[in-house]
């Protein structure tokens, strides 16, 4: 399928205007409300690259994970694989596109089957897209895959429950790469982890990234975790993208009035490096009800009369993409 | 005299013969106005101790300590009715996940009322002013409207602030926060520690911050102690500690923070997890992990030393420069 193969010059993942709306009951003899979760979103990632998506909670970082991986149909926009639009796929041509796109979620604890054992959660996908293979090459495949990510063998047989949580995203990450994708989107893969462990997984995703060519879409909430791993970040905000470019240069010098309060809210813990900030006022609004104009505009230090009434659209700003009516006067 | 004084509180569980031990001889201090940071990974013990000196650790449980006095009384010995006098009232938790903290079938004017009637009775009127008056202090916007919400119409860090004003509800003097940010987003993070922080100054509160997160511990505490499989590994204060780490675990903490390395380099990473219940090495806890161990971390446990003003549980503490001191030459790796 032409969606496949790599086209020289076109990017590897391309979302144009990307928007997913869930309606929302409301109760009896109430209209149905519309959460604009994902409210046009595009980015394009290259082949071998990784790009963040940071926010916080509730600004749709994960439903753009969802729509990228095919598991809900985007409301209305383009998603492109190779330069072919996918959004729209039968599920049989899906299927297809799911070999390429593979996912590895948050929750290491919440995702494996935990009556299946390590053997076969990682032969499940083989066994489902490549039916080709007979059993034994089927698990000549997954033994190979479990040396990758650091598995030992005689863990074949082992049930979840017996692994730790690091050994557990191991797993994970090895059932996403079994089928030799081009893209993973990783949804707050090192947040359920320790310091330590994270580290160890960090660099298990860094040496496989390398070895194997994949592209990660990486979903985080950690400034500090996505600076070390990303060649682009992606600051969300309320289902929109707030500002794009760029890691070394966002946090060298972060435009946008939100990004900044991100990353003057997290705590450093090198004395100098610490700014002496307000932190925001306020919470997320709710995404049934957004504000008017720009949705950050009740929490900003900048926000003017213009900011309450018209939505600023990003817009390319020193070789970045930010949304702000005012980044000429406050970069 | 400290607000708080524990020496050697250990708490058991599993059988009296093969017990797990869960926290191991940890001994520590609080002053009034000030915070102590708790920081160790899963598993290092830093929830079980503070449970234990709040009294929630149940059967089959066992603490014992050679003392665990709260402004000079005795914890352990005290009857149980004084106890739960002092716990909730003197000393109050919060607790990580404000969400499941909260009973979600009463309005939060009425959890709140709860235990101002327990400790400091009162008629109706006065415990709904006082309640109003708290979460005007919590910084609640709105108060009088969020009175009568259920918990399910809370935000998370809605939630936590709810949660904290019932804990400073009856004006305690000692706070204990159990990863009191760990479920919110860092924006949020950090309104909800300036707001500790704000409480324990005005009251001259003791505050102890549990937290598995280091650059946070190394922004609000003023002391630290840092902890591994139920053991204190090393304290000092809050300024030198991260600074000029003296014991392996805290400098190989620091090394595995992404903001430590360098463009897209690789993590230095601990190999290995924390000891369960079954594995613990017979020698030091971190031997299997430590990159400085020798046969002698393998076969015998450290004690805590005093080490240039600092508490470090290891037998070859770091000097300035990151390299262990007292080993024989060439015994290095």
């Amino acid at each position: 399928m032409s969606f496949l193969d790599a086209k020289p010059g076109v990017p590897l993942l391309e979302s144009d205007d990307l928007v997913r709306h869930y309606e929302v009951n409301r109760g009896l003899g109430k209209p149905n409300a519309t959460v604009k979760a994902l409210d046009g979103v595009s980015f394009s990632l290259e082949a071998q690259k990784t790009l963040a998506v940071v926010g916080e909670s509730g600004c749709g970082k994960s439903t753009l994970g969802r729509q990228l991986t095919l598991i809900e149909k985007p409301t209305s926009g383009a998603l492109k694989l190779n330069g072919t639009e996918v959004g729209h796929l039968s599920d049989k041509e899906a299927k297809q596109f799911r070999r390429t796109v593979q996912m590895i979620f948050q929750n290491p604890y919440g995702s494996l089957n935990p009556r299946k054992k390590v053997g076969q959660i990682l032969a499940e996908p083989v066994l489902l897209n490549m039916d080709n293979l007979g059993r034994k090459e089927r698990e000549e495949r997954v033994r190979a895959t479990m040396a990758k990510v650091g598995l030992r063998p005689e863990f074949y047989q082992r049930y979840p429950h017996m692994f730790s949580g690091g050994q557990r995203q191991r797993i994970a990450i090895a059932r996403a790469l079994i089928l030799e994708p081009k893209v993973i989107v990783a949804d707050e893969p090192v947040s359920a982890l320790d310091v330590s462990v994270q580290a160890q997984v960090l660099n298990l995703m860094m040496d496989l990234q390398e070895e194997m060519n994949v592209a990660y879409v990486f979903i985080s909430h950690d400034l500090s975790v996505v600076r070390h791993i990303a060649d682009d970040v992606m600051v969300m905000y309320l289902g929109r993208v707030a500002e794009k470019g760029p890691t070394e240069e966002i946090f060298a010098k972060p435009l946008h009035p939100y990004t900044r309060a991100l990353l003057a809210s997290a705590p450093k813990i090198d004395p100098t490096q610490r700014v002496k900030a307000e932190p925001l006022t306020g919470e997320l609004p709710s995404p049934i009800n957004p504000p008017s104009g720009c949705a950050f505009h009740k929490r900003c230090p900048f926000a003017t009369e213009e900011c309450a009434k018209v939505r600023p659209e990003l817009r390319n700003f020193e070789g970045r993409e930010v949304a702000c009516h005012r980044v000429e006067e406050i970069a | 005299m400290a607000l708080l004084e524990v020496k050697n509180l250990t708490v058991e569980f599993g059988s009296e013969d093969k017990p797990f031990r869960a926290v191991d001889s940890v001994s520590y201090s609080v002053d009034r106005g000030e915070v102590l940071g708790i920081v160790g990974e899963s598993g290092s013990g830093k929830s079980v101790s503070s449970l234990a000196v709040m009294g929630l650790i149940d059967f089959p449980g066992r603490v014992s300590a050679d003392s665990l006095t709260f402004d000079g009384q005795d914890l352990l010995t005290m009857p149980a009715k004084r106890r739960r006098e002092i716990t909730g009232k003197d000393i109050a938790m919060i607790f990580q996940d404000p969400m499941s903290a909260l009973n979600p079938c009463f309005t939060v004017e009425a959890q709140i009322m709860e235990a101002l009637k327990v400790h400091e009775g009162g008629n109706k009127k006065q415990r709904r002013e006082r309640t109003l008056e708290l979460l005007n202090q919590v910084g609640i916007p709105d108060p009088k409207s969020r009175m009568t919400a259920y918990p399910h119409q809370l935000s998370g860090g809605m939630s936590q602030r709810i949660v904290i004003a019932m804990a400073i509800a009856c004006k305690p003097r000692l706070l204990i926060a159990d990863e009191p940010t760990t479920a919110l987003d860092v924006t949020i993070q950090a309104q909800i520690i300036d707001l500790l922080l704000k409480l324990q100054e005005d009251s001259d509160m003791g505050l102890i911050l549990i937290t598995h997160d280091l650059a946070l511990v190394s922004e609000a505490a003023n002391r630290i102690q840092v902890m591994y499989a139920g053991q204190l590994f090393e304290s000092g204060p809050a300024d030198s500690i991260f600074a000029a780490p003296r014991h392996p675990y805290t400098q190989a903490l620091l090394e595995a923070l992404p903001e430590r390395s360098e463009g897209h380099d690789r993590l230095r990473t601990i190999p290995g997890v924390v000891p369960g219940q079954y594995d613990r090495p017979a020698g030091c806890l971190l031997a299997p992990r430590c990159r400085y161990a020798n046969e002698s971390c393998v076969k015998a446990r450290p004690e805590v030393s005093d080490f240039n003003g600092r508490d470090v549980r290891c037998f070859y503490p770091l000097n300035d420069q990151g390299q262990p001191t007292g080993m024989a030459t060439g015994e290095t790796v």
